[in-house]
């Protein structure tokens, strides 16, 4: 067996897995709010239902995004000129060929952009939609958190089928991250360079 | 079935409430004690309760210090409604054949975003978080009688009729342009106003709000294409450009 080095800890695959779950609950409930998708009281019951469904997944969510300030974000803002050599070839995702790309740290550029702008657009639909929720009838509020909460909407369904793709289909070995936490460590110097030598690799 | 609509001439109200009375016989809706505001207005608002209430309006000037204006309130039936356009609960508010905008209460799931798409205040909610207002006596008009508010008005200061020919008789009358003749899609409760709609209570030009527009136009069909969009680029970069091999990540420098 390859050795192996632990990538993601157990809590960190439990909060990514609820968010996942979570995020999906909320996007098939919005996308019924959104275009009235009446054939999915056969799985919700109700409207009613769903919107009790909506909104308590919607706290699981945000709590979600809260531990993924811990996880995350100092890495996300560590920023240097590898990550925008790595940015501009496009992480070497934009050829057939091989492309040497900057060695990465324990995320990479692509996942550090990524992260903050789910970052922001996780909070803004997580604050927005509790004032929908708690502060009904205030209608300037509402206005303002029914906008911000269909444009990170919007973001965040168009952004979750490239990330899942990118963590499955495209880079082949990932999506253990997701399950066991632990990757080769050959596989991660190819991947995550500066992160395995910084762990002593 | 040609659109209905309401006619209110507020110079023709004397103020009497007699549709107050009516609207609330019709609908079974209990009185509210309300308190002395040193108005003769009331109730002081629409409720859960009071679907519809003149609004007294003082506007007195040098040629006619007494001018006391009585203007019938309720829900404006608009063509293009803000409530129905941001509603998520299908069936919770819908358009009657007549042109009214009604509610199912049993659809409704109290969210109250209607009440942030309503350009007049006009949605209220009951004690169990369910829509109440207006229905221009949907059952009613159904079966071909006024609504009671029209039905019991003593003056004519509330008619009910095809909308269309109400606006040509006001026009008859000597009245330009109606009041909700085209806002939001032509309102199914027209005023016809002697003075500017400010004089009587009202906004200028109502509207749906902006953000509400921008949503239903752009929001709403990128939350649709946006999912399709991404998901396709995936299948093309899988199928074009494939996934990173390992034997092509080759460096040194690890």
């Amino acid at each position: 067996m390859a050795n192996m080095i632990r990538k993601a800890s157990v809590f960190e695959i439990a909060n990514h897995w609820t968010m996942a779950l979570s995020c999906l609950v909320l996007a098939i409930t919005g996308y019924g709010f959104l275009f009235h998708l009446e054939g999915l009281n056969s799985v919700f019951g109700s409207y009613a239902q769903m919107k009790v469904i909506h909104n308590y997944a919607g706290i699981v969510f945000s709590v979600n995004i809260f531990f993924t300030l811990f996880l995350y974000l100092p890495d996300a803002l560590s920023w240097g000129s590898d990550d925008i050599t790595w940015l501009l070839k496009g992480g070497g995702y934009l050829s057939k060929g091989h492309v040497n790309v900057p060695p990465q740290g324990k995320i990479n550029s692509g996942q550090k952009l990524f992260y903050l702008a789910f970052l922001v657009a996780g909070l803004a639909i997580s604050i927005s939609g509790f004032v929908i929720w708690l502060m009904p009838g205030v209608k300037n509020y509402i206005l303002l958190s029914h906008l911000a909460h269909n444009i990170a909407f919007d973001f965040i369904v168009f952004a979750i089928p490239a990330h899942g793709y990118l963590g499955s289909l495209a880079n082949p070995g990932t999506l253990q991250i997701m399950i066991s936490g632990m990757v080769p460590v050959e596989w991660a110097r190819k991947r995550h360079g500066k992160w395995v030598r910084e762990m002593g690799y | 079935m040609s659109r209905k609509a309401l006619l209110i001439s507020p110079e023709l109200c004397m103020g009497c409430r007699g549709c107050q009375t009516a609207c609330k016989v019709w609908n079974d809706l209990p009185g509210e004690k309300t308190t002395n505001r040193g108005s003769s207005e009331n109730p002081p608002n629409l409720s859960q309760d009071v679907y519809n209430k003149i609004r007294y309006v003082e506007v007195p000037s040098e040629s006619n210090p007494m001018r006391w204006l009585f203007v019938s309130q309720r829900c404006m039936h608009c063509d293009d409604a803000g409530c129905m356009k941001i509603c998520p609960a299908p069936g919770a508010l819908f358009k009657t054949k007549e042109g009214a905008v009604a509610f199912d209460k049993d659809k409704c799931i109290g969210c109250k975003l209607c009440v942030a798409g309503c350009p007049f205040d006009v949605p209220r909610y009951d004690g169990k978080d369910k829509i109440s207002k207006c229905d221009l006596c949907a059952g009613r008009i159904a079966e071909g009688m006024a609504p009671a508010c029209a039905k019991t008005c003593p003056t004519g200061a509330i008619r009910f009729g095809d909308r269309d020919g109400l606006v040509a008789e006001a026009q008859k009358a000597g009245y330009g342009k109606l009041y909700g003749e085209t806002d939001l899609g032509g309102l199914g409760s027209l005023y016809a106003f002697r003075d500017a709609p400010k004089f009587y209570g009202m906004d200028e030009s109502p509207v749906i709000p902006e953000s509400l527009v921008f949503w239903h136009k752009v929001l709403k069909p990128l939350a649709y294409w946006g999912v399709g969009a991404s998901v396709a680029a995936s299948l093309v970069h899988y199928l074009v450009i494939g996934p990173h091999k390992e034997e092509e990540e080759v460096r040194k420098d690890g």
